[in-house]
């Protein structure tokens, strides 16, 4: 654990997740055979957004959006990046899975006392989605816990490194798929970008949202990307022996994720509570069945 | 001085019987009179740290010896009962002043905090089912104050004690044949010292009590009417301590009478009993949690939550090793702390809105109450278990468990749980204190002060134990060496490596210089001003001003989908039985017709039959 780490892990998180923005929109718009905006865009919207004048409607409207950015930078320091991990010798997988509640929770806070019922529609919207999601992302989660035998994020990686990377063992090769299929859903990108729908309920929690607040939203959308991945790529792909082979397998995961987006039309809550608690809970329960037995 | 148990019981009850004549005479002094007195036990029972002791007070009551004892265990769950109950009996100064029978209420309340500071220092099983009793009939008193449809809540709560009772009553008649003594201590060296009896038999009926009592499904369908139709100050204590006692009772007839070496074995094959309590904590914690989801009412939320995580309690008491045991009873103070704080919080909005409570008709009363709303908030991350909140450190610990002792099915249960406490606190709060203030709310006024101190009180124990468990995990660990387990090693900000890591200090500090960072990002950027509520995005459309406030049916998708299985069945079985009960009852009854004519044809045809069995068979 040395002091530049803690430097270090946020601002590749930054810088990458930042970076993700612009790649998917760029990725996006070739596919539907658009020209797209340029990488960068997302750089100059946040940048605009800093200098733009704003309202408020409150303290808790102000400080839910700075929780929620604490949590996830906090988040990232528990997630070995390949050899970066400040935090990892102060808790394991459980203290992340908690950590990544500080997000959404902080943002849901927040926007619930912009007194918009918009907002309020849309964070009912991402509560149910997150039960959805989190059904199967648990089985996940301990059948990884399971099959190393740890609770330590950089035990499971230092395991995969040593033998075989966790996608091609069997138990574990089913909650990869499972992991994959909802891992749309966990970014929040269609076909499950229903939380935030600008069409339907005027972007959801950000309806209130403008100028340094929604610039620091759209800063911790960019890293919950790069955790929600990074988990992905620590789990299943045996993280990274240094940073560069780590972000490119990252990069790698999103690339699939977006392509996933590119081409899907947005579905009703319902049918995102289905769809999560079908394939990809029943491929997570036997993988978390197997990995049990097997032991 | 030394402080000895029998020196704060007689404090105790006698001030309960003097806060009532006290109150005859003045109502100040009574106020000042039951807060001065709760305060000086709870400091009473502090000062008891650490000096486990033993006496007899009567040495021969019916043949039985009488004994009052404070042990790790026993201080632990009485420093939780005068926390709550101190907390408790200061919220209530404003709050009952309005009501009728205060005198009645503070005497009640005292009597439901001596006796269960009585129930954890009794050295014998007598004294316990004594004290027990006092408890639960105090506590009868309370949950009707309010009258209306609190009378049939307590009825239902008094009928399914008595039943619990009766089963405890059993199991300790049937301890008492087998080994002759009721002295916890006695009765735990004989236990041990080989002669197996039949147990099992007794520990269940034991469980029937304490399962009654701290709620567990399926003996859990009095908690919800109770909780809620009860006083909010009660209610804080109910969920509080009243239901871990049933918690106390599990854990001392488990560990403390039978032993742990005992206990793994008890039961037939692969069906243990420890491990049969483990599935019921697991249905325990998920079911009623989704079923709080879809309440409307602010209080029956919380009781449904008050079952759900009496689940993990249960759980972490069933898996049978030191830190989840540990995890368990961490669990209960924390459990007690914040809780207590939810259920005074709403009390305190109920109070300022003229006794509203149902969750579609508040909003927005973040503005009016905001010290209420932080300490709220401060309970209800408690309540989900967010990491420097006390409920994350004992949830971690009972997670940590389930996962090394390879249960991964009832981690999921218990993790599945939390997503489900993450959807009702968020309703919760987002339905009273945020969205749109209604335009009848507007001159709402902040809580008083005596509201407002036990809620920041109950906030700063909740932030302090989630950001230095060291400090009450001490206590916990003592607790569980004391019951024959290998306690785990602390540090002050959490385990050392060998539990596995946890150092929340490290995260407090990092969470810190991030959120310093943050904010001196957001200086130097722009500016912004605030606005009036009414100044939102509706699309260039008028907003409404009464009420504007998305809250009916938060849930909506869910509760069309699952509301049909998230109903209380088992409620619904009892009442069924409770009515065909009732009919066979009327019939039977119609046999005393008071008619003396028909008793004489009664005795008439039993001589008859007595006859006849005589000369047929030659009985007598």
């Amino acid at each position: 654990m040395q002091p530049v780490e803690f430097v270090l892990s946020p601002l590749v998180a930054f810088f990458v997740g930042v970076f993700f923005l612009g790649f998917s929109r760029k990725l996006t718009a070739r596919i539907q055979r658009r020209y797209g905006p340029p990488l960068y865009q997302p750089v100059i919207d946040v940048v605009k957004l800093f200098a733009q004048r704003s309202i408020s409607h409150g303290v808790l409207f102000e400080v839910g959006v700075v929780v929620s950015l604490v949590g996830s930078v906090i988040t990232v320091m528990f997630i070995p990046l390949g050899r970066i991990c400040p935090l990892c010798s102060s808790g394991g997988l459980l203290v992340v899975m908690y950590l990544m509640l500080f997000g959404p929770l902080g943002l849901a806070l927040g926007a619930g006392e912009s007194a918009n019922p918009n907002a309020s529609i849309g964070v009912s919207r991402k509560m149910l989605l997150a039960l959805a999601y989190e059904v199967p992302f648990l089985l996940v989660i301990l059948s990884v816990m399971c099959h190393y035998g740890t609770i330590s994020l950089a035990e499971i990686v230092a395991q995969q490194q040593a033998g075989r990377w966790g996608l091609l063992s069997l138990p574990l090769a089913l909650s990869a798929l499972a992991a994959f299929l909802i891992l749309p859903a966990m970014l929040g990108i269609r076909p499950f970008d229903l939380v935030s729908a600008p069409q339907e309920i005027a972007s959801g929690p950000l309806v209130e949202y403008g100028g340094r607040y929604l610039a620091v939203i759209a800063i911790q959308g960019a890293f919950h990307s790069f955790i929600v991945i990074a988990l992905f790529v620590d789990f299943f792909l045996g993280g990274g022996t240094n940073v560069g082979t780590f972000l490119l397998k990252v990069l790698v995961v999103f690339a699939a994720g977006v392509l996933i987006n590119a081409v899907l039309p947005r579905v009703k809550i319902e049918e995102a509570i289905k769809f999560c608690w079908k394939w990809p809970v029943a491929l997570a329960v036997v993988s978390l069945a197997l990995s049990v037995v097997l032991r | 001085m030394t402080v000895s148990p029998e020196a704060i019981l007689v404090m105790a009850f006698g001030g309960a019987a003097a806060s009532y004549g006290l109150g005859l005479v003045s109502a100040k002094a009574r106020d000042v009179f039951a807060v001065v007195l709760t305060a000086v036990l709870l400091c009473l029972v502090a000062l008891l740290y650490g000096r486990p002791a033993e006496r007899v007070y009567c040495s021969d009551f019916l043949g039985l010896t009488l004994v009052l004892r404070t042990d790790a265990l026993a201080w632990f769950f009485a420093i939780s009962v005068s926390l709550v109950g101190w907390l408790s009996t200061v919220f209530s100064l404003s709050y009952v002043r309005a009501k009728g029978q205060v005198n009645f209420y503070y005497f009640a309340l005292l009597l439901v905090n001596a006796a269960m500071l009585g129930i954890v220092f009794s050295g014998d099983l007598l004294s316990f089912y004594i004290f027990w009793e006092t408890m639960s009939w105090a506590a009868y008193l309370l949950i009707s104050y309010n009258r209306g449809r609190a009378l049939s809540a307590g009825l239902k709560y008094i009928v399914m004690s008595i039943v619990g009772s009766c089963a405890m009553l059993v199991g300790l008649v049937s301890l008492y044949a087998g080994y002759n003594t009721l002295v916890i201590s006695e009765l735990a060296a004989r236990i041990a010292s080989g002669s197996t009896g039949p147990l099992l038999p007794v520990v269940t009926a034991f469980g029937v009590g304490f399962g009654i009592k701290s709620a567990i499904v399926p003996l859990h369908t009095w908690l919800p009417d109770a909780h809620s139709e009860a006083p909010s100050p009660f209610s804080a204590v109910l969920s509080g301590t009243l239901i871990k006692m049933g918690v106390y009772g599990f854990v001392l007839v488990m560990y403390a009478v039978v032993g742990v070496k005992l206990l793994l074995g008890l039961g037939a094959g692969w069906l243990r009993f420890h491990s049969v309590l483990c599935w019921v904590g697991a249905i325990t914690m998920l079911v009623p949690t989704f079923i709080a989801v879809l309440q409307d009412d602010a209080k029956r939320l919380l009781a449904w939550s008050s079952i759900g995580q009496m689940g993990y309690i249960v759980l972490g008491i069933g898996i049978a090793t030191s830190l989840g045991l540990g995890g368990a009873l961490f669990h209960m103070f924390n459990h007690a702390v914040f809780k207590g704080l939810l259920f005074l919080a709403v009390g305190a909005v109920e109070y300022r809105t003229g006794g509203v409570r149902d969750l579609n008709e508040l909003g927005g009363l973040i503005k009016r109450m905001p010290v209420t709303f932080a300490c709220a908030l401060v309970g209800g991350l408690g309540l989900i278990g967010v990491p420097l909140s006390s409920g994350f450190v004992s949830k971690w610990l009972i997670y940590k468990t389930l996962i090394a002792e390879g249960h991964p099915f009832l981690a999921l249960a218990a993790l599945v749980g939390t997503w489900g406490a993450v959807l009702y606190v968020y309703k919760l709060l987002h339905n009273i204190f945020l969205g749109q203030l209604p335009e009848k709310y507007r001159g709402v006024e902040s809580a008083p002060v005596s509201m407002q101190f036990p809620l920041v009180v109950g906030a700063l124990v909740t932030l302090l134990c989630g950001v230095l468990p060291g400090i009450p995990l001490r206590a916990v660990g003592a607790v569980v060496g004391s019951l024959g387990l290998e306690p785990a090693r602390v540090t002050l900000a959490g385990f050392g490596p060998e539990v596995g890591p946890l150092n929340l200090v490290n995260i407090c500090a990092a969470g810190i210089v991030a959120a310093l960072l943050i904010v001196a990002l957001l200086r130097g950027a722009a500016t912004s001003r605030r606005v009036p509520q009414q100044d939102s995005y509706a699309a260039g459309a008028y907003v409404p001003v009464e009420r504007y406030h998305y809250t009916v049916r938060f849930y909506d998708p869910l509760e069309r989908a699952a509301g049909v299985y998230l109903r209380d069945r088992v409620d619904e079985f009892y009442s069924w039985l409770a009515g065909r009960a009732t009919r066979v009852f009327d019939v039977l009854r119609r046999i005393y017709s008071g008619d003396v004519r028909d008793y004489v044809a009664y005795i008439v045809c039993l001589l008859a039959v007595l006859i006849v069995v005589q000369m047929v068979w030659w009985i007598w």
